[in-house]
């Protein structure tokens, strides 16, 4: 069943990983785009059946490792955004890609809460400006990563 | 429709077990440091991707050396030259004064302090959570380098090693919102705790009486209290002291001494001994 061409599910995530710990200034931090939660956004729509709730679970936790959080922080948020991905994507799908830009906003919304949820019980609140950035950035380059994934998937033959 | 039903009613199953997982390993890894192991061998995975992103920054000053012209090298070396020699000329009179602290203390049935062993890192270019201090440096277990460990630069004291794997470890600053370092006023030998407070030009000292003898510039070195931070190395001086009359406290802010947002070169140290109680 393992096809060659599935690795390009898991180099895209490696690339998001990487997008991830890239080196930032300090005042730009923040408004960061949740790579991985994007991409693992568009490949659950794209492959509901391969990637699904344990994909999600162990990218969370390969994003706890490389930033340094708490082990099962990102995993808790993607397991819960895919989750709602999973019974919604089908009448996502048909929609324009600025109506999916707003739904990935609040995907993305969630997996925002749901990080700072857990920093707030570890005693770390969080400034409400940098909470909000972060997803708004990752809406406006949806469409952008929708494209490219789409792309990448067609030139592999993957459905 | 039936079909779809039955199919998301097997993933919500699967999305609640894996939620209890994810919220019992955040649990385990707060409380316990088991998972330290399991952190440390996925990390040595992501080493590889560390290096990748760190490999542009890297090669800018590489290059950047490469192409420095001749006499810049040799202005540069001669100056490090004089340097050296001043520095060595002031580390003789340090040695006689080291001994003459042993033999002193050996006079008072104290211990004598012995130098602390020091390995050099460097950091690499990656980001970590942007709502924590923490840094990644270049080097781990293979190089002798263990959790607990003080990390300093040139000028003071940056922070403390809290994960380790293989090849490279991560540091929490002092300016962490998580941290705090037990300092003393070299002035007057005053003893407090430094909190860090996300930024990294600031710490808190707080909860200081009113009465306190605190002023502006007055330095800061690390107290040894504790056991974490050998004892005796700049943290940090007072910019400003905050009165809070009603309750009778003061909160005093410091700037690090160390370039905790553009130091590359660290030292990472390996006490020898316990720090001798004062």
């Amino acid at each position: 069943m393992f096809k060659l061409r599935y690795s390009v599910i898991y180099l895209s995530l490696i690339a998001g990983i990487i997008l991830m710990i890239l080196p930032l200034p300090e005042s730009v931090k923040t408004y960061r785009p949740d790579w991985v939660a994007l991409i693992l956004i568009y490949w659950s729509m794209a492959l509901p059946k391969r990637v699904g709730l344990l994909a999600a679970f162990i990218a969370g936790i390969l994003v706890d490792v490389s930033q340094g959080t708490l082990l099962g922080q990102h995993a808790l948020a993607l397991v819960i955004i895919i989750f709602i991905n999973q019974n919604f994507y089908q009448r996502i799908r048909v929609l324009s890609l600025v109506q999916q830009a707003l739904y990935v906003f609040l995907l993305l919304f969630i997996n925002q809460i749901v990080t700072v949820w857990v920093e707030g019980f570890l005693g770390r609140p969080t400034p409400f400006h940098a909470f909000l950035g972060a997803p708004v950035i990752g809406m406006l380059i949806w469409p952008w990563v929708f494209v490219t994934l789409r792309d990448i998937r067609r030139k592999a033959h993957l459905s | 429709m039936n079909q779809l039903r039955s199919q998301s009613r097997g993933t919500t199953v699967q999305a609640v077990l894996l939620a209890i997982v994810s919220i019992v390993l955040m649990f385990v890894d707060q409380r316990f440091n088991h998972l330290e192991v399991v952190r440390s061998n996925i990390s040595v995975a992501l080493t590889p991707l560390r290096y990748l992103v760190s490999l542009p920054a890297h090669t800018g000053n590489w290059a950047g050396e490469w192409f420095t012209s001749f006499r810049d090298l040799v202005n540069e070396n001669s100056n490090l030259k004089a340097d050296s020699r001043i520095l060595n000329a002031r580390l003789q009179k340090m040695q006689v004064l080291q001994a003459e602290n042993t033999r002193l203390r050996n006079l008072l049935g104290s211990s004598a302090k012995v130098a602390d062993e020091v390995i050099v890192a460097e950091l690499l270019s990656v980001d970590q959570n942007p709502y924590r201090q923490l840094i990644e440096i270049n080097k781990g277990t293979l190089d002798g380098v263990e959790i607990g460990q003080a990390v300093i630069d040139a000028y003071g004291v940056m922070g403390q090693v809290i994960h380790v794997n293989q090849h490279t470890s991560t540091t929490i600053l002092i300016s962490d919102p998580e941290h705090a370092i037990p300092v003393q006023f070299i002035r007057n030998g005053m003893r407090s705790v430094a909190f860090g407070n996300g930024s990294s030009d600031q710490l808190e000292l707080r909860y200081l009486p009113a009465t306190a003898d605190i002023r502006i510039n007055d330095e800061l070195v690390t107290s040894g209290l504790g056991g974490r931070f050998p004892a005796d190395y700049p943290v940090a001086t007072v910019v400003a002291i905050n009165e809070d009359l009603i309750h009778g406290f003061v909160s005093v802010l410091v700037k690090p001494q160390a370039r905790l947002d553009s130091s590359r070169e660290v030292l990472i140290i390996k006490p020898r001994n316990s720090p001798s109680p004062r």
